[in-house]
């Protein structure tokens, strides 16, 4: 019954006059790495804040794993196995990288709010559990050495692979992830490449935007297309990439693509 | 009828003067962000300035011409103030986090009102009789000609101020410091001076509601301010902060309403209610009557 | 700085331990506030200082408890011992309930709403509500404190037992640190959306760091109608309040910052008190000065400690 299977039907977001989201519709399966692109502006991180609480669509329907999760809050979803990257890093900057990661934690954690004001048994135990945690999310990301550090000191394509850390962390069931290769070089994007693979390995299901064409005809098994919050196309990359719709849509943008 | 009608027109006396002051706060935070608490003291400085020209400057004449001098001194003397505080106390804290200048401008808050009180002592002084006591009896509703002057000169200086605000080309360079000062600036706006003459407007319409109050209250004290400010700093929120009719708006509202329940419900318990009544605006409808005019940096 | 750390806090303690016997009353009477005051400090470093939230009214927690235990002393004849529990808790649930309709407001409105808050307990303790609050001279006549039969009536009892209750304070706020909630606070602090979007319920920690915060400042009253046998309503006005937010703000959210704090803007205006005119004036500048030069305070907050095992031995930072 409980399928690990996202469900967006004919979700429509406006702002104001502006209808950013038309009429979507979408289907991730588990165990998939679906991506989502289209040209700048599409619509794209808006469809993410749709499933992830940050907004409420207007109309249409979210359902994750048959259960409607539209109009629920941000940690709610989280609660529900949906974790998420944000496309301009959202870190938090000042601490460290571990405590970062410990963040991820948090929902997990097993303690309650009067663990802040008195020390028990269960509560060491929860927090070696937890830092235990951290510890395998430094290992398997190779951030070990930075786990002190101050996570905006950090270059860019580490910052990012924190973030990733961080909701991994949480031990989501679907993973999104907003525009993971900007900002990164050819080396760390190939890096970025193998992460998301060991990452459905372990049994996530990957839900992702991106740009750059080359990663996503790599990664990805299925994709939707949008364009002004339609969609336009879906199928698999090789589908997509002689999609006539999906070419005009890109012509003229794909210079922005070369990296 | 009686009681309601002559709460009408302490309210709307009142409530001229909030707003005279309210307005200092809401151009300050539309385009700085900051609740300028030094606001309401340098409101109340101004009265005892004004006392000080009256009786050091004016050699106590009180005839049209002297009064006209003594306010617009005293005006410029805030004016002169208001850079004064801007450049000291916030413009090294433009980049700090907004709680930083929150405490500087508590300091500065400190520093004038006990600048006041070294200067005219701690004890009440008593404003100087500018205007003739005059009074009409309009069927059970006494009504001064104190009152009659602050009512209309507010009016005028605000409907001047909106008009500059909307009218003119420093009263859109204003408008759109408020809306995003670093766009403001990329289109050529020289954003240090819309916020020196914020202060410098702000300063003098202050000054003037200071002598109002010193013209209608009479005895004014060292440490009148900061309550003054308050209640102005709430008619800006109750109008929406950043939005200058509001805050005329709010200030009217505010000196009615205080008036009202002064006259009806009881005296000792007019602050407590004007409380109330600003936590359940902000609660049911935070952006204020007319809506906000503040950039919100997402 | 570790090893500094690791001498600071048993030296500190130890001096505060003995301090009394070396001080005369009016210093005794004076260290004996500083305790007060950077307990209640610490309590709004927790909802200002570790949560992030602009809350200026934090006078009115202290004075509810403070008011609490003066009340059922007054009124009801408990001990000063007994009316602890209830000190503490009244406050806590008015922190909760009052937290509720306004910790989703923006900044600065939380700032005037909180301010709003003490006002209107200030008058409702004038207006002498109930008939219980004693008006503006406040409830006086209040016993001394008395422990297991003892009678502690000299001013050095006052100064163990508010030693003591700041150092259950510092306790709580040790183990608020290295637990969820407390890093809770600070993840939502740092950035709300990316604590909502990792799983963080914020609104349920921004009341509980009201809570919490509101529980020990009503504590802290305690102790404060305990040293003057009596309450008034002059103590909790929201200047009070002006002088906490100020504390946390320009000490910095730290144990020592908070505690440089009260010391600074407490005791050394008491140790100028010879110039008492012009005390507040040069505070002013000085506050001004002080966030000019150091913004996020004297001795700014660290971020938490992370357990050793997780430091490798090539670590970058920290």
């Amino acid at each position: 019954m409980a399928h690990n299977e996202l469900i967006l039907t004919d979700v429509t977001k406006r702002f104001g006059g502006l209808t950013a989201v038309d009429a979507l519709s979408f289907k991730v399966e588990s165990g998939q790495i679906y991506g989502i692109i289209g040209p700048n502006g599409a619509g794209k991180t808006t469809v993410f804040n749709c499933i992830t609480g940050i907004y409420k669509s207007e109309e249409g329907s979210v359902l994750w794993r048959g259960e409607e999760i539209r109009g629920k809050t941000p940690y709610q979803i989280v609660d529900r196995g949906i974790v998420r990257t944000f496309q301009t890093i959202r870190l938090f900057g000042q601490m460290s990288v571990a405590e970062n990661i410990m963040s991820g934690r948090h929902i997990k954690s097993t303690q309650r709010w009067w663990h802040g004001i008195i020390p028990t048994p269960g509560k060491k135990r929860d927090e070696l559990e937890n830092w235990q945690k951290v510890e395998e999310q430094l290992d398997f990301f190779k951030l070990s050495e930075f786990a002190a550090t101050p996570v905006g000191s950090l270059p860019y394509g580490l910052q990012r692979r924190v973030e990733i850390a961080r909701a991994m962390a949480v031990e989501p069931t679907l993973l999104i992830l907003d525009e993971p290769a900007a900002g990164l070089n050819d080396k760390e994007t190939l890096e970025l490449l193998e992460t998301i693979f060991k990452i459905r390995d372990k049994g996530v299901t990957v839900l992702l935007i991106e740009h750059d064409m080359d990663m996503v005809m790599e990664v990805t098994d299925y994709l939707t297309v949008i364009n002004f919050g339609k969609k336009i196309a879906e199928g698999t990359p090789e589908e997509i990439q002689k999609n006539p719709a999906v070419i005009e849509a890109y012509l003229g943008s794909e210079d922005d693509d070369d990296e | 009828m009686d009681t309601f009608l002559q709460q009408l027109a302490n309210g709307l006396t009142i409530g001229s003067m909030f707003a005279l002051v309210a307005l200092g706060y809401t151009m300050v935070y539309g385009v700085m962000r900051l609740i300028n608490f030094a606001h309401g003291d340098m409101v109340a400085a101004s009265a005892f300035v004004g006392l000080t020209i009256y009786t050091q400057v004016m050699g106590q004449a009180t005839s049209l011409v002297a009064v006209i001098v003594i306010f617009l001194l005293t005006a410029v003397a805030m004016a002169i103030v208001g850079i004064i505080l801007e450049r000291v106390a916030y413009r090294p804290l433009r980049e700090a986090p907004r709680l930083s200048a929150v405490v500087s401008a508590l300091g500065a808050s400190l520093v004038i009102q006990n600048g006041i009180m070294l200067i005219w002592g701690p004890r009440m002084r008593i404003f100087p009789e500018l205007v003739p006591q005059v009074y009409w009896d309009l069927g059970g509703v006494v009504i001064s000609l104190i009152q009659v002057i602050i009512l209309v000169l507010s009016l005028v200086l605000m409907v001047t101020l909106y008009l500059f605000v909307e009218k003119t080309r420093m009263g859109a360079a204003i408008r759109a410091s408020s809306i995003d000062q670093d766009a403001a600036r990329l289109m050529g706006i020289n954003v240090n001076s819309v916020i020196a003459l914020i202060f410098i407007i702000g300063s003098s319409l202050g000054a003037v509601g200071g002598l109002f109050i010193g013209l209608y209250y009479r005895g004014i004290t060292f440490n009148m301010g900061w309550q003054y400010g308050l209640y102005a700093f709430i008619a800006a929120i109750l109008g929406g902060i950043g939005n200058i009719p509001g805050a005329m708006l709010g200030g009217m509202l505010l000196g009615l309403f205080n008036a009202f329940i002064a006259g009806y419900v009881s005296s000792t318990w007019a602050d407590a209610f004007t409380f109330i009544l600003l936590i359940l605006i902000l609660i049911v409808r935070p952006t204020g009557i007319l809506g906000e005019r503040v950039a919100e940096k997402v | 700085m570790k090893e500094l750390q690791k001498f600071a806090y048993p030296v500190f303690f130890v001096v505060m331990a003995v301090l009394p016997h070396m001080l005369d009353d009016r210093w005794q009477a004076v260290a004996i506030t500083f305790l007060i005051f950077a307990v209640v400090a610490l309590s709004q470093d927790i909802i200002l200082g570790k949560c992030g939230m602009f809350n200026m009214g934090q006078a009115l927690f202290f004075g509810m408890g403070a008011y609490t235990t003066a009340i059922l002393n007054n009124e009801y004849g408990w001990s000063i011992i007994a009316t602890i529990p209830l000190a503490i808790i009244i406050p806590a649930v008015f922190g909760i309930l009052l937290a509720g309709p306004i910790v989703h407001l923006r900044g600065d409105y939380l700032l005037v709403v909180t301010i709003g808050f003490n006002i209107v307990f200030v008058q409702v303790l004038q207006n002498n509500l109930g008939g219980v609050t004693g008006g503006p001279n406040g409830i006086f006549g209040l016993d001394s404190l008395s422990f297991l039969g003892y009678d502690l009536m000299s001013q050095i009892s006052v100064y163990y037992f508010a030693f003591i209750v700041l150092l259950l304070t510092l306790w709580v706020m040790h183990n608020l640190a290295g637990s969820k909630p407390g890093r809770a606070m600070h993840y939502l602090r740092e950035d709300q959306l990316a604590a909502e979007s990792i799983g963080i319920n914020t609104r349920v920690y921004k009341i509980f760091s009201f809570g919490l915060g509101a529980g020990i400042a009503g504590l802290a009253g305690t102790v404060y109608a305990t040293q003057y046998s009596a309450v008034s309503p002059e103590a909790f006005e929201f200047i009070q309040s002006v002088l906490f937010f100020s504390i946390v703000l320009v000490g910095g959210s730290s144990v020592p910052g908070v505690l440089i704090g009260v010391f600074v803007m407490f005791v050394l205006p008491e140790i100028f008190r010879e110039f008492a005119t012009w005390r507040y004036f040069i505070f002013g500048f000085a506050m001004i000065a002080a966030m000019i030069m150091r913004p996020r305070g004297i001795w700014p907050a660290t971020f938490g400690k992370i357990p050793k095992f997780l430091i490798k031995e090539n670590n970058h930072g920290a």
